[in-house]
Formats: C-alpha cells, structure tokens, sequence
C-alpha cells in the first residue's frame, strides 16, 4: 500500500462532488436564457416580448375621434383629468369593434374615487356616503361634468 | 379583474375592518408558506437531535440516532414541495438556482437546501450506514440488494481502518451540519426578520426565535415518532433514551419559550407606534392560535408537565413519564405549527398603516387549500415508512451501536 493512497470513500465523494459541480456547470451552460444579463440580471429578450403584447387600453384620442361630444363634455368639468378607460375599462378591443360593449358604470365606481379616505390627498373631493344625499351619483352628477346636474 | 373594480362597492368587503391598502387586501402567502418554514424546522431539530449522539456523545440517545437522522431527511425532501405548490409557475423553479442572485435571500434557498440535503444529511447517513450498506447489499437479493448496491456507490471496503475514516467523517460532518442546520432555518427566520416594512416580522430576533422553536419541534417528532414505531413494531420502549429526549426537549422548549417571552416584553416595554395593532392582532385574530394554542398548550402546559418529571422523576412511574412525552409532543408539534401560523398569516392581516385589518379565507380544496396542506404534513410520514422498511430492519434496531465511544470503537 502506498503512503499516499487517498481512501476509497473519500475518492468516490470527490469524484461525486466533481460530477454534480459539472452537471451543475452543463446545466447552466445550456439553461441560461441566450439574452440574460445584456442589460442587467434579467433577459433582456422579455422586453420585447413584453413590448409585443397587444395593448388592452387605446387613450383619450381614440376615444374622443368616435364619442366627440363627450371628450367634449368631459374637457369643461372637474373630470377633465380623467381618462376615459379610468372609467369605462380597457377599451382597444371596443375601438377595433364597437360591437363589443364597455361597462356603463355606476355608484360603486364613484366612490373607488371619492369615499372618505384618510389616506387620500385633501385636493380630491370626499363624500362619507351616510352622510351624503343619496346612493345613486347619478340622479344627481352627470358623470363626465359632475358639477352638473342632470 | 378590472370589471369588478368598477362595479364592486369597495366599502362592500366584508372580511376587511378599518382601513387597509388595496393591496394588502387579499394574503398572498398562504397556508403552504406555514407549512414550509414548519417542515424545515422540524428537519433542523430533529438533526441537531442525531446530533447530540454525534458530537456531545449523549449515550442514551442512540437508539433514536438513525431514526431522527432519516426523519430529518424524509422531511427535507418534502420541504420545498409548499413552496412548488404555491408557486404560479413551479416548472419555472429551477431559474434562480441557474442564474441566482446574491442579495435575493430567496434566491439563495436553493443553494442553502441543496447545502443541508447533499453536503451535509446525505453525507453523514452514507458515511454512517455504509458498512450495514456493504453488508446488506450482498445478503439480500432482487430489487432490495440492487438499493443498497447503489447506494455504496461502488465503494465496498468495510477494514478496520476504513470504518474507523467513516466514523471521523460523520463526525466532523456533524459538526459542519449543526451549524448548517442553524443555517438552513436561520435562514427562514431571516426571510421573515429582514422584512422591516412589517412590524410583526421585520425583528433581529427572528431567526433565533425559528432556530429554537425548530430545536423544539424537530425533537417533539423525533420523541413522537419513536414512541409510535416501537409501538407498532412490538418492541419495548427505552426509557433512557425517552428520558434523555425529554430533557433536551424541556431545555430547548425553556430556551424557546424564554426568547419568544423576551421578544413580547421587549414589543410591550418598547411600545413602538404598531404596538396598538399588533396587540389587537393578539388579542383579536390570534386569540386562539396565539394565546390558546401556542402559548397555553403548546407551551405553557408541556413546560410545567416536562419541567415535573426533570424535577421529580424518580417518583413518577415509567408509564406515565411514557405518556406524559407523548402528550407533550402532540402538544408541542400542534404549538409550534401555530406558531408558524401565527408568524406567517398573522403578520399579514393587518395593514401596514397600522389602522386596520383584513381576513385570511382559507379555502378547502384548491391549490392552496386544507387539502394540500394536510398531504404535505403527512407525506413526509410516508416517505420516513419507506426508509425505516429499507434502512432500519427490526435486528440491528435494537442492536449495539456505540457511536458515542468513538474514535476507539471497535465495531460499528
Ligand atoms: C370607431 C369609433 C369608436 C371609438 C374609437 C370608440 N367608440 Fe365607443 N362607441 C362607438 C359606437 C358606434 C357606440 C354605440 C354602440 C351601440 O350603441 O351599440 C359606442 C358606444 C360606447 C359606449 C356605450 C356603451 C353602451 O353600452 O351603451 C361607451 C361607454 C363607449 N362607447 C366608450 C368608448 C370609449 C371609452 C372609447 C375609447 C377607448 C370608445 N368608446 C371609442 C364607437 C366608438
Ligand atoms: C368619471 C368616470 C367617467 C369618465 C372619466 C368617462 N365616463 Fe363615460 N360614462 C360614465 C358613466 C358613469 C356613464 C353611464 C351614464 C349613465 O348610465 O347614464 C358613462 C356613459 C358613457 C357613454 C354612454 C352614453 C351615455 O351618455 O349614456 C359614452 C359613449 C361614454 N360614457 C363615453 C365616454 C368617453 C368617450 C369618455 C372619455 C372622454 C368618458 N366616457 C369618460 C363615466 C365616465
Ligand atoms: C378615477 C377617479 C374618479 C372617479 C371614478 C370619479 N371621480 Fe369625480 N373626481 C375625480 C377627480 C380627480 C376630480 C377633480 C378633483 C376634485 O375636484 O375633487 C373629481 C371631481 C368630482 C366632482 C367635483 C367636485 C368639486 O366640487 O370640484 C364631483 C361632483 C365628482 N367628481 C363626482 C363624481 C361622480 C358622481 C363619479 C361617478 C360617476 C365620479 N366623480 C367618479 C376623480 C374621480
Ligand atoms: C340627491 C342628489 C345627490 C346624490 C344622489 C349624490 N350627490 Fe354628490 N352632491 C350633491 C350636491 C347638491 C353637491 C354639492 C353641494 C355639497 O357639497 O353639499 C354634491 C357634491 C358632491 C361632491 C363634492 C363635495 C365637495 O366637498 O365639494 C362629491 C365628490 C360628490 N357629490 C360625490 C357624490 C357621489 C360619489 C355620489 C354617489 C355615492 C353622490 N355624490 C350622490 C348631490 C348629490
């Protein structure tokens, strides 16, 4: 037996240790995503891929080629701000066919906005609704000029 | 999703009391992130148990040697199914073990567990099984023999000299594993304890605070465990052995129970700005599973029932010692399960601006429901049935195994 033979255990642990470090090592090689860590420690390729989904909402300009009057109307009262999809959903597949219907909305969605809440910025109007003149908004606001009544 | 947003009355959610943050509304980690840092704990304990027979050459102990080190590893291997479960996307688990990120503690999960499970459990079961490996692979035949074969991964020198390298090697990776062991579930404190955003978390103690409950709860099932096998399988109960697991099982549970105490003073004496919400958290959402189950039966009771028998256990027969430490660690598991209970959805349902709080449904079925939960706590039982068919025969159970007179042993 020579003085330096290394244990048999110990030799089969090493070569072990070796072979999983080394699938470890293959695996990474083959499993990285080609384009990760281009720009920062992600794939740079989901941007792309991000970028290429269909868009849900369509903005204000769509809107108002189609509903003139009401980009009018909206434009002189205090929602003015607003975008019409804030309101009425994503609106892309509406603007392709106006066959699809968007939401009419109603009370629940007012108060989203304007419930007394103590952590909104005091500029935003708040009603506490028991306290207010009724549940239904819109007997009494018109919905894109809410100063009006109807 | 954005439909219900416009037509659903936001003041309508029952489950929500004062105000919270829309997101804060639903939890998002459930009860499979209870059950994940409560497998892990069980499988730090029950190994720092082995341990005990390993490194502090605690004789009496041997019996369960082999049995807490197979219960650490049955559970180790069911320890990131919760988190695959819960997972939106569990074929994506692999990526961060191939591109990791260093500051993610998350991402470091996989390294940590890989770590335990291969450097340090398999290495110390292997090293010390390998003889019995040796043995049994060339006494059995069929499948049974072609197990034990593989698993000798070709090394079949049992000399003297040779098992006296075993022994070492188990030793010093014994020694690596308790603080590996601390590792592994520090760590899961630490995802909880770095969060500093969350009142009831974000707390330097934390990991301690894991580490010594997993201490607690990794022994309670080893005590538990060996108390149902022997029963099924016929054979008498060691007392010693029993005895011993009680003691340690009561100085953890001391350790544990003081930290957690010295946690709640510090919160209370300090009375930070969320002291108000989190004592009616404890007082309100919690009450039972904090203050009924963790506290009082989990806690409180085994205390006062294993501090008695350290105090008096002459004068208590061997039967009622016997029963007394089955009651305690039914009473001890159930506890700590809350306690992660307790850590994981309590600290989520209040908000974070300490003005409200919202509810956890818990669903039956479902990806994340009762179901699933209760099979990943007994899968593990299933796989340690399978092991102990394997790897703990009825003959050399009971049979000599003098670890603690290592280095000098004669035959292991
Ligand atoms: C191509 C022209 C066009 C565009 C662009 C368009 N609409 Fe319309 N919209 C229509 C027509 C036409 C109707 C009437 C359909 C009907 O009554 O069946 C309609 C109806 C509606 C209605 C009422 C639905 C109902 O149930 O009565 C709403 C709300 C609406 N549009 C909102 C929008 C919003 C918001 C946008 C911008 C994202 C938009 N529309 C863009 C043509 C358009
Ligand atoms: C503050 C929320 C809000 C905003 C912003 C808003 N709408 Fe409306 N809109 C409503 C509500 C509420 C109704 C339903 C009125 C009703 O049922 O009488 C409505 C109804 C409509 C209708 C149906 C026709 C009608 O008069 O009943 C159209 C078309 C429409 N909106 C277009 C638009 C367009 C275009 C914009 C953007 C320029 C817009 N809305 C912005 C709340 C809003
Ligand atoms: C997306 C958020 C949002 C929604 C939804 C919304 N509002 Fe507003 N509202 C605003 C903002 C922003 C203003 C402008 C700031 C202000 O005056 O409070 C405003 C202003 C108002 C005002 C004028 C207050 C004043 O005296 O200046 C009234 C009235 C009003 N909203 C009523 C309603 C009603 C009724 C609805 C439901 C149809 C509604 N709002 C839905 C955001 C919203
Ligand atoms: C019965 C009629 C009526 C109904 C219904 C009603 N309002 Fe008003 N609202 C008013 C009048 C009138 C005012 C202006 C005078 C005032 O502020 O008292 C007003 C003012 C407001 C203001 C501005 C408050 C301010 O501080 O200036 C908001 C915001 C508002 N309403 C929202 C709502 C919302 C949201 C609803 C539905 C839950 C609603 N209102 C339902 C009549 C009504």
């Amino acid at each position: 037996m020579r003085p330096h033979r290394i244990p048999p255990q110990i030799l089969r642990l090493i070569l072990l240790t070796l072979a999983i470090v080394g699938v470890y090592s293959v695996a990474r090689y083959f499993l990285t995503p080609a384009s990760f860590g281009r720009y920062g420690w992600y794939r740079a390729a989901a941007l792309g891929e991000i970028a290429a989904y269909p868009p849900d909402y369509a903005g204000k300009a769509a809107c108002a080629q189609c509903h003139k009057d009401k980009a009018e109307q909206i434009a002189k009262g205090p929602h003015k701000a607003l975008s019409c999809e804030s309101c009425h959903g994503p609106g892309m597949a509406h603007v392709g066919n106006p066959d699809v219907k968007l939401v009419k909305p109603a009370a629940p969605l007012c108060l989203r906005c304007h419930e007394a809440n103590p952590s909104r910025p005091e500029w935003l109007k708040q009603v506490t609704l028991a306290d207010h003149y009724g549940e239904n908004c819109l007997e009494c606001h018109v919905p894109h000029q809410p100063n009006e009544a109807p | 999703m954005i439909i219900e947003l416009l037509t659903a009355l936001p003041s309508a959610a029952p489950h929500i009391e004062g105000y919270v943050y829309p997101n804060e509304q639903t939890l998002l980690w459930s009860v499979l992130i209870v059950i994940y840092p409560y497998i892990t704990g069980l499988v730090a304990g029950a190994f720092i148990l082995a341990s005990l027979v390993r490194v502090f050459r605690v004789s009496e102990l041997e019996p369960a040697y082999r049995l807490s080190l197979l219960t650490a590893l049955a559970f180790l291997l069911v320890a990131p199914l919760p988190l695959l479960f819960h997972l939106g996307h569990p074929e994506r688990c692999y990526e961060p073990v191939i591109t990791p990120h260093l500051s993610s503690p998350m991402a470091m999960f996989g390294f940590v567990y890989a770590w335990y499970i291969m450097a340090v459990l398999l290495l110390e079961l292997w090293f010390d099984y390998r003889k019995d490996l040796v043995e049994w692979s060339k006494k059995e035949r069929g499948v049974r023999a072609w197990i034990y074969r593989l698993l000798t991964v070709g090394v079949h020198d049992v000399s003297e000299p040779a098992l006296q390298l075993d022994a070492r090697m188990a030793k010093a990776i014994t020694i690596i594993g308790i603080p590996s062991a601390f590792l592994l579930h520090g760590y899961v404190g630490f995802i909880f304890g770095s969060i500093k955003a969350n009142p009831w978390w974000g707390n330097p103690l934390m990991p301690i605070i894991f580490i010594f409950s997993a201490v607690v709860s990794g022994i309670a099932l080893c005590v538990f465990i060996y108390l149902i096998l022997n029963r099924l399988r016929g054979l008498p109960q060691d007392i010693d052995c029993l005895d011993a697991m009680g003691k340690f099982l009561f100085l953890a549970l001391v350790i544990d129970a003081s930290l957690e105490a010295l946690d709640w003073v510090h919160r209370l004496y300090a009375a930070e700005e969320s002291i108000h919400v989190l004592k009616s958290l404890a007082a309100g959402k919690l009450f039972y599973s904090l203050l009924v189950v963790q506290v009082c039966m989990g806690t409180f009771v085994p205390l006062v029932l294993l501090g008695s028998i350290q105090l008096f256990r002459k004068r208590i027969a061997e039967g009622v010692r016997r029963w007394t430490y089955f009651g305690c660690s039914v009473l001890i598991l159930v506890g700590v399960l809350a306690m992660r209970w307790n850590v994981v959805i309590g600290g989520q349902l209040f908000s974070k601006s300490l003005r409200g709080f919202t509810a956890y449904k818990f669903e039956l079925a479902g990806q994340e429901g009762w179901l699933v939960a209760l099979f990943l706590l007994l899968l593990p039982f299933l796989i340690l049935a399978v092991f102990i068919r394997y790897f703990l025969p009825l003959k050399t159970d009971a049979g000599v195994h003098p670890l603690t007179e290592l280095p000098d042993h004669k035959a292991v």
